[in-house]
């Protein structure tokens, strides 16, 4: 997947990139909104992520201009502006989503993983790694062949730890994808801990290998080089 | 008071006061005038007397009409040529109500010596004062009956500038942006009054909204860096680390998460004290709540609590509805979140408000305090303690009434809504309830 990330604050920029480069896509960085047009002019991008304030511009302004020369390519708006018509305005204009600073990267990630998902209507719901298999249409969730009856939120996490496999995925991060806007209470690691714990107990139960680790006190993992 | 009626009754004061020293002094003056003017008449009949006698002539013992008594005296003539006597008689001895004036004069005629008198009655003091007190009483009477009368009326007009002045401040909102507008007025103790509010509320409205925009940037360039932070701590923790350094970054993380959550939080009150939610629409109160649950679900579940309700299923609130999402949201979370395992949550929604009721530790300080910001049941819990902050502040917004109360081991919060005239009748009776497992039983 290739990416342009329109962002004017360089170490966000670059946090984006590294975090995102490790995924093995290519990246590519764009500070200022000029410099962004003449990418979007010369390169074509699966996906733009696009901050909305941005020194010579606007980030609408920018939304505008790749719907006028039709450019390809999803698009997710970054902004430091979170309140619901910002958002609104920001869908309306022609993004694919919206996401609000500060926002973890793993979030970032999956967030770019479901737009992709969605615009590529080749059928491809389906994400499976060994044996775990996730339908992202129908909320299926197989085990070998066999499905497992889990929550609708049990699928969810699952589903962020398959998009940000061998990463540490912290629980503030985990309850921020699970419950969004949701989550104004600090006591959601206990939450996410029994969201996690009754995961791999099903998973287990299935006779699916338990590749999530927990990590110290940061989070959790989901280890590809286990099982 | 009022103003009208301290000035009302100093000025009676000040009457009452002055109406008995003018009336001595009057009464003093015209006393002596008239009988100044009666011992001039009677010496001017003393000298006629004594003219004729110079001519010869034996004078009459009445001389315009002033009874004459003529002396011949022995002794050398006094040192004072006049006497005056007065005669004050008191009502005993006189039939009338009157008093003698004496004049005796001396006078060396041919040789001897006369001593001339006459005499004459002057109306007594006693008499003016009379005639003086009544007209004196009428006149006070009079000045207070108008005084009374008109004072209100004429301050109503004098005091107009001051009383309008007096509503704009009361009408003005330093939250409106808006100028004070003054009318004009004449009274230069107005003008000095309007210049000094004027100056005054243009300063705060200026300076207010410099505080909010402050506040509202400030929110806003904080989460770039913290979106820094978070970003290079996560890209980190990838890397090789050690147990030790995980704790590191995870208190770290705990810290930025919380930042976040209180940048967040402020900045949501700044944006409802400067009413940007202004936008409010009719909505089904009930629709959102259930939403709303059905998002808390999971947590509800893993901390086993047991949620009665009572929820009509129309209740329609006037209420912007990222407000009314934010209310709910906010109750219910501190609901689940200051919850024990195994609690309870009674939660009632109807056209009257909205009452939820929660099992929990018994609070610290006195309920109506953790309206306050930052003000927690339990300090060194995670909460940021903006949530009942920001539910009292949309409250007020919407004009509900909240209450938090803590009763037989349960907190209850209780917000009312405003009483609307709703055109659809409330479907008594017809009530959802939704048990432990969320099937909706329709009691009809």
């Amino acid at each position: 997947m290739k990416i342009l990330v329109i962002e004017d604050n360089k170490e966000l920029a670059s946090s984006i990139h590294d975090y995102l480069a490790g995924e093995n896509y290519i990246c590519e960085l764009a500070l200022r909104a000029t410099e962004a047009r003449e990418k979007l002019l010369f390169f074509t991008y699966d996906c733009i992520i696009l901050d909305i304030m941005l020194p010579d511009g606007n980030g609408l302004e920018l939304l505008n201009f790749i719907k006028e020369e039709h450019i390809n390519g999803s698009i997710l708006i970054i902004s430091a502006k979170g309140a619901l018509d910002d958002k609104i305005k920001g869908l309306e204009e022609g993004a694919d989503d919206y996401l609000t600073k500060p926002f973890h990267l793993p979030e970032l990630h999956a967030r770019l993983r479901a737009i992709h998902r969605r615009k590529n209507l080749d059928g491809n719901n389906i994400i499976s790694f060994n044996e775990i298999t996730l339908n992202t249409n129908t909320f299926e969730l197989k085990i070998h062949g066999n499905e497992l009856d889990a929550t609708r939120k049990e699928f969810e996490l699952l589903l962020y730890f398959l998009v940000n496999k061998n990463r540490v995925l912290s629980r503030q991060a985990i309850a921020n994808h699970l419950w969004g806007d949701y989550t104004d209470n600090l006591s959601n690691v206990d939450f996410v801990y029994q969201h996690v714990k009754n995961l791999r107990k099903k998973i287990n139960t299935a006779g699916g290998d338990d590749y999530i680790d927990t990590i110290y006190g940061l989070g959790y993992k989901f280890n590809t080089n286990k099982g | 008071m009022k103003l009208a009626d301290k000035f009302t009754l100093w000025f009676l004061a000040i009457i009452l006061l002055v109406t008995p020293i003018s009336m001595f002094t009057t009464l003093s003056n015209i006393r002596n005038r008239i009988d100044n003017s009666e011992i001039e008449r009677l010496k001017a009949v003393n000298n006629e007397v004594a003219e004729q006698l110079k001519a010869g002539i034996a004078p009459d013992q009445y001389s315009q009409g002033r009874p004459i008594a003529i002396l011949k005296i022995e002794t050398p003539l006094p040192e004072k040529k006049i006497q005056v006597q007065k005669q004050r008689c008191d009502s005993t001895t006189s039939v009338t109500d009157e008093c003698r004036i004496t004049v005796s004069c001396y006078y060396t005629i041919n040789g001897v010596n006369y001593q001339v008198s006459s005499y004459n009655y002057v109306t007594q003091s006693n008499q003016i004062l009379k005639g003086m007190l009544l007209t004196a009483i009428l006149k006070t009477m009079l000045i207070a009956l108008v005084v009374l009368l008109t004072v209100r009326l004429v301050s109503k007009k004098i005091l107009s500038p001051f009383n309008q002045t007096l509503n704009s401040i009361q009408k003005f909102s330093i939250k409106k942006k808006q100028p004070l507008i003054l009318s004009d007025t004449n009274t230069k103790e107005f003008q000095e009054l309007n210049q000094f509010l004027k100056k005054m509320t243009d300063k705060a409205v200026k300076e207010y909204s410099l505080v909010k925009e402050f506040s509202e940037n400030a929110s806003h360039e904080l989460q770039t860096p913290l979106a820094v932070l978070r970003s290079k701590l996560e890209l980190l923790t990838e890397t090789d680390i050690q147990k030790n350094q995980a704790t590191l970054i995870a208190d770290m993380q705990n810290a930025i998460e919380k930042l976040s959550r209180i940048n967040h939080s402020l900045l949501l009150l700044t944006k409802l004290e400067n009413q940007e939610f202004e936008a409010t629409t009719e909505i089904n109160f009930t629709k959102q709540a259930l939403e709303l649950l059905t998002i808390y679900e999971d947590r509800i579940a893993i901390k086993e609590l047991k949620v009665t309700q009572h929820i009509d299923r129309e209740v329609n609130v006037s209420i912007n509805a990222t407000l009314a999402d934010m209310l709910f949201d906010n109750l219910l979370s501190n609901a689940i979140r200051h919850n024990v395992k195994n609690g309870t949550i009674f939660l009632e929604i109807n056209q009257k408000g909205l009452l939820i009721k929660n099992t929990g530790p018994e609070p610290v300080f006195p309920t109506e305090e953790l309206f306050q910001r930052f003000k927690k049941s339990n300090q060194c819990s995670n909460s940021v303690g903006l949530g009942l902050a920001i539910v009292k502040r949309i409250c007020e917004l919407n004009n509900f009434d909240i209450q938090y109360t803590y009763e037989n081991r349960l907190h209850m919060l209780r917000v009312d809504f405003p009483r609307i005239v709703s055109l659809e009748p409330v479907q008594e009776g017809n009530r959802i309830i939704l048990d432990q497992d969320n099937q909706i039983v329709t009691l009809e």
